[in-house]
């Protein structure tokens, strides 16, 4: 035996478009996963109690239980209290939630990890709480959680194969369907596989770039 | 001796305290640090504080910059109290301003980002005339042609004038100094006292909690010497440095300068030989 990848050449121009669908979701949902992550690893550093909890709470649940709950969550259990979302949007929602669990946990380390000199420096200068998390401790703080944000991006990329779940045409689906018409398992799924290393590949690079770039101080 | 009441009715604002400090109290968990510390200064006066590690006279700064929570008395600046959550950040940061050990400049900040954020951000300066101040603050500090830079391409000794010149750009009353020189290395002491000697001189209001004990002696216009979260002594420098009348504040003293020559009893001195300066 041998593998014969012109059985699949035919099919090639539609895998692309599902890694296309792929990028799309991944970029939506590392888009709105990481604003909000900012915002819930935020509230987690407040320093009013009760918002710490809520948001130590949130980040609990939600990398304690596994995204293929959430998304089934969202996709099949919200319509019975009458929310019906197509499905590429519920698969956005629930891959941008999760997320922003993880980059939550991730913004509260980066944010600890400024030392308290800055807080109080700007407190002497007359910043409010908020205006100093916003021009002096997250400024910082994002460059200090580059490295693990990136290892986040490349996660949620392979993640988003479980979108294939809810019958989103994105790569992984679009491999099953190659796969059915051909019977070129080994071949398709070869295939898939690389295209997503080109896809994490690229994402680390671009991620390093920024780094190198914003390492000034 | 500086006015420690207002007086009734209107008073004037030079009998108004520039700092007062009523039975002040703080301790951090089952430690405590101030004991009830009373004082009072006034617009202009230079006041250094003095006294071995522990003793409290950081915390004291802290305590009137808000930076800690009082746990008993009161802290006025210039009449108003400021310890009972009335006042902003940015009141307070017209009030008074602190400089740090450890400088605490803004490392994703230029120079001239350090000193005009607030003034742009807080006090709604327009840009151009707070970066105008900017230079004009950094020329002060000697620092000028550093405007450009980056925080971490500065010596220790121009972090900290960069510090200082970043305080002034919000003009405060008052300005506190809380061991501003003992993160540098010995030949950078000077650079930095030098510039503080010079507010001194221009007429601000200030507080330096300092090791320093010779230009505490120079630039004081009042000393206070405390140990244990009190004040054991205070009066001018001559009083301190030369005629010290409590055995403790002799005894620290000559720990601290090796050829104090005050008069302390001889098994003192053979105890002080042993620890060293």
């Amino acid at each position: 035996m041998g593998l014969d990848f012109t059985a699949i050449t035919p099919y090639v121009h539609m895998l692309l478009a599902g890694a296309v669908t792929t990028i799309q979701a991944s970029l939506l949902a590392v888009t709105f996963g990481s604003l909000f992550g900012v915002v819930v690893g935020a509230l987690r550093v407040m320093p009013v109690r009760w918002v710490r909890s809520l948001a130590a709470t949130y980040i609990y649940v939600i990398r304690g239980t596994p995204l293929l709950i959430q998304l089934f969550l969202i996709y099949f259990g919200l319509p019975s209290l009458g929310l019906n979302l197509p499905a590429f949007t519920a698969g956005i929602i629930g891959l941008s939630i999760n997320s922003s669990g993880y980059v939550g946990e991730i913004v509260r380390g980066g944010i600890e990890a400024v030392p308290k000199g800055q807080w109080e420096a700007s407190q002497v200068l007359g910043l409010s709480y908020m205006r100093t998390l916003r021009f002096i401790i997250l400024p910082q703080a994002i460059r200090n959680m580059l490295p693990a944000i990136g290892n986040e991006f490349v996660t949620l990329i392979k993640e988003s194969s479980l979108l294939s779940t809810l019958a989103i045409t994105e790569l992984t689906m679009v491999g099953q369907q190659v796969r059915s018409v051909t019977y070129a398992s080994f071949e398709t799924f070869i295939v898939v596989g690389v295209i997503y290393l080109v896809m994490t590949s690229a994402t680390s690079a671009a991620l390093q770039y920024v780094e190198k770039r914003w390492k000034v101080a | 001796m500086p006015e420690t009441q207002p007086r009734a009715g209107e008073p004037a604002e030079r009998d108004i305290p520039a700092i007062e400090v009523r039975n002040l109290s703080k301790s951090f968990g089952q430690l405590s640090v101030l004991n009830g510390i009373s004082l009072s200064v006034r617009e202009g006066e230079v006041v250094s504080v003095i006294g071995p590690s522990g003793s409290g006279k950081s915390t004291l700064a802290r305590c009137i910059c808000r930076l800690e929570k009082i746990d008993g008395g009161d802290v006025f600046l210039y009449g108003q109290k400021v310890n009972d959550g009335d006042h902003s950040n940015k009141d307070l940061s017209r009030l008074v301003g602190m400089i740090f050990q450890q400088f605490n400049l803004f490392p994703h900040l230029s120079v001239l980002g350090n000193l005009t954020l607030s003034p742009v951000k807080i006090l709604g300066v327009p840009r151009s005339q707070a970066e105008e101040q900017a230079v004009a603050l950094l020329r002060r500090v000697g620092l000028e042609e550093k405007r450009n830079a980056w925080p971490n391409e500065l010596s220790g000794g121009q972090r900290q004038r960069v510090a200082i010149a970043r305080a002034l750009a919000m003009n405060p009353r008052i300005m506190l100094f809380d061991e501003p020189t003992s993160a540098l290395d010995p030949e950078l002491v000077g650079e930095v006292l030098s510039v503080i000697a010079g507010l001194a001189e221009s007429g601000m209001t200030m507080m330096i909690i300092t090791h320093e004990m010779l230009f505490a002696r120079d630039v004081s216009d009042r000393v206070l010497f405390m140990a244990d979260g009190t004040i054991v002594e205070q009066g001018t420098p001559d009083q301190i440095f030369s005629h010290p009348e409590v055995p403790r504040t002799r005894q620290f003293l000559q720990r601290t300068l090796p050829h104090y020559g005050g008069d302390v009893p001889t098994d003192e001195r053979k105890e002080n030989e042993r620890h060293g300066p």
